[in-house]
């Protein structure tokens, strides 16, 4: 495997990082320095914070993140899938075979979504 | 002492040199971009926009990342000191890696180099691709870059140790992984046209045939749609709704992290439209229709500069064009946000899908616009006949509702404060602390 197209995407990996950091840290040098007591009090519209930040939050975050992830991971499946169905002569029995695979595939994943919508996983209200 | 310059050799120099020559490009069109956003916004609301600084306020941005630069870089308390230096430096490094893989050119005969350099340096008929990467799955490699950037979101979130950036960051990657997914069936559709991961092929495409706009005009529309939302832009500016949540997940961050930030979203918005222009708007093509003439692929310096002048123009028209919609559309409400990713997009990719791996199961691949615009009518036939919600829009009367302050005798549960006379504050009594 020829790793060479890669080398210059190191290089701006390197590049990137770099300038982040010089740019956090010449800031960090030339701004000024100024401490008070209130000043460092979260922003809450002028009011003091009440309570702490790290709270549970809505478990709806957690459901479209897994739900996401089913997703995802199906469609990085079907890229693969798109290359090798393209290079296929249309019509013939091996497309028949690799349509009828992906639309069974995509079936399993629309029952799971029709399941996600019913149970209310897309509703925010 | 003398050496062999090897064809790849003098590629993996010319990619070198575009990187550097184009990340220096976009670092100062970010910059100008944040200057023609502020006229743009000027103009459609009718007022001057920053005219101070230098020529016509030519030099804006200059003074504006120089005051960044000065500002003090202020760590409030509580923060997670690691991860909150660590967010802005994600999100910026990693909205910088999208870029390399695209094509901004062709591909420069080296033999018609000036000065006669070619000959000096033994460069005669050898050919250098102008892209940065040349890797072969360079569209894999920049929708995995681009969702990235929701690392960046959700630690800035998280570390500030304040409610509203937490509150950003949980809906700013909530609505970045939900946009995700129809952008990836969008691609899908687009590469099942196409045929190919690589970009350089995809342009090629492209250039021998129609534009995939005109040929996937449903799954452009849903791709154009999730760039916006990728790069947290209005109206999907969720992240960062002034009216409600202050600044989003940078609410806590001062100088030249919060500038990275916004360096982000204008690094973001480039890198997509110039994936749209590449996906979409056929690169450097300047023939939208599979007959007559098109740029030739192979040429001099004059020929790769100029394919680079149409894909810039294309791009910028592209940003442009967001930077309108910005100051022409309402946000959206977040659960609006969510629906329209989950229970509009989504199914509505998945059907572009559908019914372009059917097209190419039939060999109608020149026909397939004609499946876009039957996707179109079937989404409106479909539509009414989905199960509704009840309006989530609907109005609260004021009395009857847990809003009222009136006890009006109805058996509705209030919050206990706002109807007890202990309280209300008397204003009699002089000012009355907040807390």
């Amino acid at each position: 495997m020829n790793l060479d197209p890669y080398i210059p995407i190191g290089v701006i990996l390197l590049m990137a990082i770099g300038f982040v950091i010089a740019n956090i840290i010449l800031s960090t040098i030339l701004g000024p320095r100024r401490e008070g007591s209130i000043k460092g009090i979260a922003y809450e519209s002028g009011m003091d914070p009440i309570g702490t930040t790290r709270k549970k939050f809505n478990v709806r975050f957690y459901i479209m993140a897994m739900t996401f992830l089913v997703f995802d991971v199906e469609i990085i499946f079907l890229y693969p899938w798109a290359l090798t169905y393209t290079q296929l002569e249309p019509g013939s029995a091996d497309s028949a075979l690799f349509l009828g695979r992906i639309l069974f595939f995509i079936a399993t994943s629309v029952i799971a979504y029709v399941y996600a919508w019913r149970k209310g996983v897309f509703r925010w209200d | 002492m003398s050496f062999e310059l090897t064809p790849e050799t003098v590629q993996l120099i010319t990619s070198l040199a575009v990187i550097f020559m184009l990340v220096h490009m976009i670092l100062g069109g970010c910059a100008y971009l944040i200057l023609l956003e502020r006229k743009l916004s000027s103009w459609m609301q009718d007022r001057i926009g920053p005219n101070r600084v230098g020529p016509k306020g030519l030099l804006q941005p200059i003074a504006d990342g120089l005051k960044f630069m000065l500002k003090e870089d202020y760590n409030p308390e509580g923060i997670d000191r690691a991860l909150f230096f660590l967010a802005p430096a994600v999100i910026t490094a990693t909205a910088m890696l999208g870029f390399v893989v695209i094509p901004f050119a062709g591909t420069l005969d080296l033999s018609t180099l000036p000065f006669g350099l070619a000959t000096t340096l033994g460069l005669d008929g050898m050919t250098v691709q102008i892209v940065g990467a040349k890797v072969n799955i360079g569209l894999i490699y920049l929708i995995a870059v681009a969702s990235l950037g929701v690392y960046g979101v959700v630690l800035g979130g998280w570390a500030s140790n304040s409610k509203f950036s937490f509150l950003g960051g949980l809906r700013a990657s909530a609505q970045m992984i939900s946009y995700e997914i129809p952008m990836g069936l969008a691609l899908l559709a687009v590469i099942l046209l196409a045929g190919t991961l690589d970009p350089g092929r995809m342009i090629q495409g492209q250039l021998d045939g129609t534009w995939y706009i005109l040929q996937q005009p449903l799954a452009a529309l849903l791709f154009y749609i999730c760039m916006l939302a990728e790069s947290n832009r209005a109206p999907f500016d969720m992240a960062e709704a002034e009216s409600e949540l202050i600044g989003g997940y940078h609410t806590e961050y001062s100088s030249m992290k919060f500038a990275l930030f916004f360096l982000a979203e204008y690094f973001h918005m480039i890198t997509g439209a110039a994936f749209f222009t590449l996906l979409f708007l056929g690169g450097w093509s300047i023939n939208p229709l599979p007959w007559g003439g098109d740029l030739p692929v192979q040429g001099g310096l004059l020929m790769v500069l100029l394919q680079f002048a149409v894909f810039a123009g294309k791009v910028v028209f592209l940003v442009a064009f967001a930077m309108v919609l910005r100051w022409t559309l309402p946000r959206f409400r977040f659960d609006q946000l969510m629906k329209l990713a989950w229970e509009g997009m989504i199914p509505t990719a998945l059907l572009v899908v559908l019914v372009t791996s059917v097209f190419v199961f039939l060999g109608w691949t020149p026909w397939m616009w004609a499946g876009s615009i039957g996707c179109i009518i079937l989404v409106y036939i479909l539509q009414p006949l989905m199960p509704k919600q009840e309006d989530p829009n609907r109005r609260i009367p004021m009395i009857g509702s847990r809003f009222n302050p009136v006890d009006d005798g109805l058996e509705v549960p209030r919050h206990p404060v706002a109807l007890s006379d202990a309280a209300i504050p008397d204003p009699s009594q002089g000012p009355v602390s907040m807390h």
